[in-house]
């Protein structure tokens, strides 16, 4: 439940605008929020197309109930609630459809209830064409995943998180704390190669050395 | 006993995780769905996808204009088409007009191979003998006594058993 907030953000003075007929204000606060909340799909969801089609659905609803817009919270916690609201329905029909097609199946040997986006295979897929981090960011449960994308690409506080995802507090605080524990490990590797070029280096020292000792 | 929590570093901002989020690539829609979402959003106040701000004041101006415009240029090409050969015929005909004024006889029999002087520059083709001798009676009469005269001489050279009369003296 949205609760009642701070004075009006640019953001939302833009929707009320647009409530009342300009279509500039929405063109306005389209370019300020649409990288955001289409990386914040893409990485939810993890496929173009379906990030294309949720980022459609997101915008097409927030159009469809303008009339019925009051600027009660921050215009990004309006926009991203719904885009919460889209994620999960696609995650459930995507669930839904894959139960389907396995019940149709009756030859085929049981799988484990993983929806696709969450198979290993399909994880190591698209973590090929990622960094570390994103690849890690790909790994992460849904719910942590979403906590972090929410602070990172919106700068939502953890009140606001909590707001958007409708949960408490302590629920975001929470999957954000083990979101961050896990991606800050994915930055571990990265040291690597800078000890291993120290060795080498070092062990190149010790030779050169050895060789000015015997010539 | 509990990890060292790395939350409250975190939300104080510019973290290295959060520095090397934004270091990662920053994917944005195509410009086919910024469109489409443009368009959605003006189509549900109900103006075409493509207007924009100044289009749509100009629009009241534009419609009348483009309409008599319209209407102008239809009715200029019809009295183009209903009068614009007609016009062409008469300064064709104008010099023909001329010379059957100055010759009575030419306007009831015309020469068969009048049409001929268009296209052929054989002297004898080109004018049939009343017709030369009357233009020349007709120069004679202007006044122009040295056109009149080059003119015989020409006449002679395409018909020299054609009697020419008195056109031969200068008045």
């Amino acid at each position: 439940m949205l609760e009642p907030m701070e004075p009006l953000d640019e953001d939302a003075k833009l929707m009320v605008r647009y409530r009342d007929g300009d279509a500039d204000a929405f063109s306005t606060l389209y370019a300020r929020h649409k990288g955001p909340l289409y990386r914040y799909l893409l990485r939810q969801v993890r496929n173009a197309g379906a990030a294309s089609d949720l980022f459609q659905d997101v915008w097409s609803r927030l159009v469809a109930t303008r009339s019925r817009y009051e600027a009660r919270a921050k215009f990004a916690t309006y926009l991203f609630h719904i885009a919460h609201n889209c994620t999960i329905d696609f995650f459930r029909r995507d669930l839904k459809m894959r139960r389907t097609a396995r019940s149709d199946d009756a030859d085929t040997q049981a799988e484990p209830e993983v929806p696709e986006y969450q198979r290993p295979d399909g994880i190591a897929e698209f973590a090929e064409q990622q960094s570390a981090l994103l690849a890690a960011l790909g790994a992460l449960p849904q719910e942590q995943r979403e906590a972090f994308l929410l602070h990172e690409e919106t700068g939502l506080t953890i009140e606001e998180i909590a707001r958007v995802t409708q949960v408490g507090v302590e629920t975001a605080k929470s999957r954000l704390r083990y979101a961050i524990r896990k991606l800050k490990k994915s930055l571990l590797p990265a040291e690597i190669p800078v000890r291993r070029y120290g060795r080498e280096r070092f062990e190149q020292h010790a030779i050169n050395g050895t060789a000015r000792r015997l010539g | 006993m509990e990890p060292p929590d790395d939350l409250d570093e975190y939300l104080r901002g510019d973290s290295a995780l959060s520095r090397q989020y934004r270091r990662e690539s920053a994917p944005t829609p195509p410009h086919a769905l910024d469109r489409r979402v443009l368009g959605l959003s003006r189509g549900a106040l109900g103006l075409s996808d493509g207007a924009h701000g100044p289009a749509r004041r100009l629009t009241p101006w534009l419609a009348p204009l483009a309409f008599a415009a319209s209407v102008l240029l239809s009715v200029a090409l019809v009295l183009a088409i209903v009068f614009g050969p007609q016009t062409t015929q008469r300064v064709d005909d104008a010099p023909r007009l001329v010379r059957v004024a100055a010759h009575p006889d030419a306007s009831a029999n015309p020469p068969l191979n009048r049409r001929l002087q268009l296209y052929s520059s054989d002297p004898k083709l080109a004018r049939a003998p009343s017709v030369w001798l009357a233009d020349i009676a007709a120069l004679r009469r202007a006044g122009r006594n040295s056109e009149a005269d080059e003119e015989l001489r020409r006449f002679h050279s395409a018909y020299p058993d054609y009697s020419t009369g008195d056109l031969a003296i200068r008045p």
